[in-house]
């Protein structure tokens, strides 16, 4: 069978070739010399073989080998050109390519920025600029993040009262359509006639800058540029400076109250705005309330990170509050000092919730009092599926508590337990619970003086369920408890 | 998967129909619910069959997969679960490292409360000694003050000094004791940076470590795997290498064995193969000689055959001779009836085209004649048109020419009496008077009355009466216009008519009843006697004078019949019997008045003066106007039960007078001319034949008259000419007398002779 196929096939292939070649002999030679220049005419590949010949008995080109054609020259002149007379529409789409592979990527954005969509352009220019560029955070697109990652080093390097705030309002009109998330991991604080208090800067950072320097001490205020981006999405907000070392002042991490107000205004007045985190800036229950009452009945926000502030109980209860004005799906606490009253507030308002996927308590003090009321809510919660309790102080009763949680929960995929002491008893029961739950993936107990055996029971368990929950993923259709009990006796094998 | 378990379901549920045809639902059943129930329990079937097939198969696949590919899916499902485990045991160790600062920084934060508490302890307390002692320091100033000896007070306020000395000692000694910490705090500050660098770094490595681990690892599984399938595909191949093989060997021994039975097989056919040329060659031997015999005794009846193949050779030439002059002869025949044969053809042929040429020229013809059908038939309508156009135009000549001789009649009539008016009076002296002719009143054509139709002459009456009913009691019709009422008055009719319409309204149509109700009264009563007159059949104005009657007369019979006998029976016979007589005499009474018409005629053209005539038409009408009197009082007796007896007979009655009637209708438009001829027959004698002879007479005698009176003239006429010739003469005398010739001659003349004198 396969023998007999090839041969019917080859003869008729080359017959046409075999009639083409005799008469393109010579014109080999000129379709080599017209492809090297560039273009290759149309009309020459039409005429007939006869006419052919003569042409090109008489064809002055035929000496004139290594001139670029009048199309390259042009492209050649207008990418030279372009900083001055940016011309790139006007062009038919094949020149428009060569021209954007030309380009040079060190072009002024202003010629640039709503002329040229090319993400090829787009990548040198990034590719140029850092090492290291991760377009996929930036929703795979190289002009998205030139302009997010341009603007970010821009507002990293804004010192108050020096740099001109026109530099980023300049910028705005350019980058208005691209830009779509901000993560800004310093903000400068103003800088201060240097010289006298550098000489007395030992008695002085005592801590008497906290008062006096208050009202002079205010950040760039992002107001301006946050309502002239209309497609911002995400931000991401440290008010503070990185990687002071050993030059470590108090007051460089200082979010005065005309932040706090002005930044509160600025995510109010933003309505696309969806994520919005605020880290280490030394964020206190009345500044978390500032904020959070301007978050009140927003109409997008789903994500809020507070993390690794000095958020309280006052704090934590506008967080509740919170919860229950919005549409807020992911909630950060970590690192706060957040106690048992306003760990039962976020669990009142936890109880009716029907957004809140994920909730994070990390380091905070909530103790069992909190645990307690926070396991109590998730009772009668079904939309919960991550909750980090992590070095909260938590012990047994907590345990127990959850144990029963566990049993009759069904939504919840992912705990987090570590760095509480819970204790071996406390493992025991939690075992007992994880045992009847089929849901839950992950569960944490690290550190948490829970004995070997009970902790490698529960990861066991959790193993089945992630079996479990794999063999739903792969087949949605059969739902069919012998397969699951299957791969665990298989995983258990 | 699916058409298998359903045709089974089905082929089941057939079974079930089957076995308990009655019991079970069937989906062909008449009852929707039973219906239902059918293909509820087909489905049930369906959806049971379904999931044990899925749970078996799936099961069946397992197992399957186990058997088949289990090296490979253990391979995989291993290193799956080998990775799992690594990742997991990987980030554990990654997040360890947070875990364990989140517990450092528990652990010092617990420290730090610690710690911040003893110092605030520390603090108050000191605060606490601090005050006591400037209490005592400043309870010691008033003391001071109170002293007078200026050493005392010197020791005093030396004393005083060391004391605040010793206090801001004690203070300088917690400040430095509190920077103390804080350089501690410092120096703590740079070892957790150090550390957390440290950490950081910690962090990296393992984090790198991690994906390295697991890129080996990842790579490895994947060559595991890889190392699985490889083997398993070996070992597939070596298995079917090994059947293979194995088949192979099967099949040469097979062969083998094949090739041995063959080998015997041959020699075996071959052993008997021998044995049957052997017994062949000696079946053939005695037949041979056999055959032999029968050829000799063949050739003996061969030699016999051909004797008498000798004889039956002459025979047959000599027949064949026969047979060759036949056959000439026959040729000839054959050439003749060819011939004929070609001739007949000829005439065939001949024949036929002249057959098709008379049927075209009939179907020519017969063209041409509907042709001329269509053209006379056109002809026909116009000459029929042209007809009713010149039968019009004749009328109107007919008229016109009536009319013009009529009026030359009439002009020569009134000369006629003109000049016998004139003879009359002044030839003859007596008195003339004009006759009176009736029908020299009459203008243009004779024509008779139109019959009115009945419903007219209903509408008539009703009309009539109402008017009448209006005029209060006008009685007896003064204008008499309708020589209808000839028994009958128009009131009577109406009522009758009134009766009939409330009697029988079940011969109008309901429909008509419903589109009566918001009519007139009159008009209803109209338009429901129409309805009635048109079930009954009654059409004519007579028909309708004829019910009238019949009513009328009926009443009076059966009145008298009721008086006399109460037999329905001969009352129903002698009403048909009276209706009958009423007919008759109708008819009768109608001809007796055309002839008394007639009669009159010839009597007014006999005498022109006699007036009998007019007085027996007003005694008839008197007789009328006698009836009628007598017809309402009948009227009012007519029970109105009587009413559908009365129809009934009528109807009955009036069918036998219809049936001859028809036919008259046809002539109708043909205009009678039988009065013409007796018309202008009156008219020619207009003068009677005695005064004609008496003008004849007249004539003679004024002739004569005439004759002597013209003689006379002739002679009077001839005596005046002479007197005139004479009185020339003498005039002619005298001037020959008295002239001078006479003189002059010898012989005068009036010598000659005397002169006459007068």
């Amino acid at each position: 069978m396969q023998d007999s196929r090839p041969p019917p096939a080859p003869p008729a292939p080359p017959a046409p070739p075999a009639l083409r070649q005799s008469p393109s002999g010579p014109r080999a030679s000129l379709a080599a010399h017209t492809s090297a220049t560039g273009v290759v005419p149309a009309k020459h590949t039409v005429p007939n073989f006869r006419r052919m010949r003569r042409i090109i008995a008489e064809d002055t080109e035929w000496s004139l080998a290594i001139v670029p054609l009048l199309t390259e020259l042009c492209i050649q002149n207008i990418i030279r050109n372009f900083r001055d007379n940016p011309i790139l529409k006007q062009l038919p789409p094949e020149y428009q390519q060569k021209v954007l592979n030309h380009l040079p990527p060190d072009l002024p954005l202003a010629v640039t920025a709503n002329l040229i969509d090319d993400e090829g352009y787009w990548r040198r220019c990034c590719m140029q600029r850092w090492p290291v560029c991760h377009v996929d955070q930036h929703g795979g697109s190289w002009k998205r993040l030139f302009f997010e990652r341009h603007l970010e080093s821009l507002l990293r390097c804004f010192i108050p009262g020096t740099t001109d705030p026109n530099t980023i309002l300049d910028l705005l009109p350019l980058c208005k359509a691209f830009v779509r998330s901000l993560h800004v991991d310093q903000l400068l604080p103003p800088v201060h006639l240097p010289p006298t208090p550098r000489t007395a800067g030992d008695q002085s950072d005592s801590g008497s800058e906290g008062e006096a320097e208050e009202s002079s001490s205010d950040h760039y205020s992002l107001g301006p540029l946050v309502a002239g981006l209309s497609q911002l999405e995400e931000l991401d907000l440290v008010y503070g400076v990185k990687d002071c070392g050993m030059n470590f002042e108090w007051k460089l991490f200082l979010f005065t109250y005309q932040d706090c107000h002005s930044l509160a205004a600025t995510i109010k007045a933003c309505h696309t705005l969806k994520i919005f985190r605020l880290t280490r800036s030394r964020v206190d229950d009345e500044k978390a309330r500032i904020l959070i009452r301007s978050l009140l009945d927003h109409p997008a926000l789903e994500e809020l990170d507070l993390s690794h502030n000095l958020i309280g109980d006052r704090g934590a209860r506008g967080a509740a509050k919170l919860l229950s004005h919005s549409r807020l799906r992911v909630l950060n606490l970590a690192n706060n000092r957040v106690r048992a009253p306003g760990a039962q507030a976020l669990a009142h308002a936890l109880e009716h919730n029907t957004n809140l996927l994920s909730l994070n308590l990390r380091l905070n003090c909530i103790e069992d009092e909190g645990g307690q009321a926070l396991a109590h809510a998730l009772l009668s919660n079904t939309c919960l599926t991550t909750l980090h309790l992590g070095g909260n102080e938590l012990s047994e009763p907590m345990a127990t508590l959850l144990s029963q949680v566990l049993s009759v929960n069904t939504t919840l995929t992912s705990i987090n337990l570590s760095c509480n002491r819970i204790g071996p008893d406390g493992g025991k029961q939690l075992l007992e619970g994880v045992a009847d739950n089929k849901t839950l993936l992950e569960f944490d107990l690290r550190l948490s003086d829970v004995t070997q055996e009970s902790e490698y029971l529960i990861s066991q368990a959790l193993q089945a369920n992630r079996e479990a929950a794999r063999q739903r993923a792969l087949n949605p259709s059969h739902f069919v408890l012998p397969v699951t009990a299957n791969g665990h006796r298989k995983s258990v094998a | 998967m699916n058409p298998s378990p359903s045709s089974g379901v089905l082929e089941h549920n057939a079974d079930e129909d089957l076995s308990t045809p009655i019991h079970a639902p069937s989906i062909h059943s008449d009852d929707p619910q039973e219906r239902i129930q059918a293909r509820r329990l087909r489905i049930a079937a369906r959806v049971e069959a379904r999931r044990r097939e899925a749970l078996g198969e799936y099961l069946d696949g397992k197992k399957e997969s186990e058997e088949d590919h289990s090296k490979s899916y253990k391979q995989k499902e291993e290193s799956r679960l080998k990775l799992a485990k690594l990742l997991l045991y990987g980030t554990e160790l990654v997040t360890n490292i947070r875990v364990a600062i989140d517990v450092r920084e528990i652990h010092r934060r617990v420290e730090e409360e610690e710690i911040k508490r003893q110092r605030i302890e520390k603090l108050e307390n000191e605060v606490k000694t601090s005050q006591d002692k400037f209490d005592e320091i400043t309870s010691k100033w008033k003391e001071g003050r109170q002293k007078k000896i200026p050493q005392e007070l010197w020791d005093m306020l030396n004393a005083q000094q060391l004391h605040c000395a010793g206090l801001i000692e004690d203070k300088n000694k917690l400040i430095s004791e509190l920077q103390q910490e804080l350089k501690v705090k410092d120096d703590q500050y740079v070892k957790d940076l150090k550390k957390q660098s440290e950490d950081i770094s910690l962090l990296l490595e393992r984090m790198e470590e991690q994906v390295k681990s697991m890129m080996k690892a990842f790579r490895q599984e994947l060559f595991n795997i890889e190392k699985a399938f490889e083997v398993e595909r070996q070992e597939l191949l070596t298995s079917n290498k090994k059947k293979w093989e194995w088949a192979l060997q099967a099949h040469s021994t097979k062969e083998l064995e094949y090739l041995v039975n063959r080998i015997k097989r041959v020699e075996d056919y071959e052993q008997q193969l021998n044995k049957q040329r052997i017994w062949d060659s000696e079946e053939y031997l005695i037949i041979k000689i056999k055959l032999e015999q029968d050829v000799q005794i063949l050739e003996q009846q061969l030699q016999q055959m051909k004797a008498t193949y000798q004889l039956n050779q002459e025979k047959l030439e000599y027949n064949f001779q026969v047979l060759k002059k036949r056959d000439e002869e026959s040729t000839v025949i054959k050439s003749q009836q060819k011939r004929k044969i070609n001739r007949l053809h000829d005439i065939l042929n001949n024949l036929r085209s002249k057959y098709a040429k008379q049927i075209k020229q009939f179907q020519e013809e017969n063209q041409s004649l509907t042709a001329e059908y269509k053209r006379l038939v056109i002809q026909f309508k116009e000459l029929q048109k042209s007809m009713r156009h010149f039968a019009l135009i004749d009328d109107e000549k007919f008229r016109e020419i009536w009319l013009m001789n009529e009026e030359e009649a009439k002009g020569l009539i009134s000369r006629a009496f003109d000049v016998d008016r004139i003879i009359h009076i002044q030839h003859l002296g007596l008195p003339w008077t004009a006759p009176d002719f009736r029908f020299l009143n009459n203008v243009g054509p004779i024509s008779q009355p139109l019959q009115k139709s009945a419903t007219q002459i209903v509408e008539e009456v009703l009309r009539q009466t109402e008017e009448e009913e209006e005029e209060e009691e006008a009685v007896s019709n003064p204008k008499s216009y309708l020589d209808l009422p000839k028994q009958i008055s128009a009131k009577t009719t109406k009522k009758i008519l009134m009766l009939l319409c409330d009697e029988s309204g079940f011969l109008i149509e309901s429909k008509l009843l419903s589109l009566l109700l918001p009519l007139e009264k009159t008009e209803c009563y109209l338009l429901r006697l129409d309805a009635i007159f048109s079930a009954l059949g009654i059409e004519s104005e007579d028909d309708l004078y004829k019910l009238v009657n019949f009513f009328l007369k009926y009443q009076a019979h059966h009145g008298s019949s009721s008086q006399g006998e109460t037999n329905p029976r001969d009352g129903t016979g002698t009403e048909r019997s009276s209706l009958m007589s009423g007919v008759e005499r109708r008819s009768m009474a109608t001809s007796l008045e055309q002839r008394s018409l007639e009669s009159n005629f010839l009597r007014t053209s006999l005498a022109p003066g006699s007036e009998a005539a007019e007085q027996t038409a007003l005694e008839e009408g008197e007789g009328g106007k006698q009836e009628e009197k007598a017809a309402p009082a009948s009227s009012r007796l007519i029970h109105p039960n009587d009413v559908l007896k009365i129809l009934e007979a009528f109807v009955i009655g009036l069918r036998k007078p219809r049936d001859f009637g028809a036919p008259l209708k046809v002539g109708k438009d043909m205009r009678d001319d039988s009065k013409d001829s007796e018309y202008w027959e009156a008219l020619t004698t207009v003068i009677p034949a005695a005064k004609q002879s008496l003008w004849d007479t007249l004539y003679t005698a004024l002739e004569r008259y005439h004759l002597v009176l013209t003689q006379r003239a002739k002679l009077l006429v001839e005596n005046e000419s002479l007197e005139q010739q004479n009185a020339e003469l003498q005039s002619l005398l005298q001037q020959y007398l008295h002239s001078k010739i006479n003189s002059k001659l010898q012989v005068p003349p009036t010598q000659v002779f005397r002169v006459p004198t007068k």
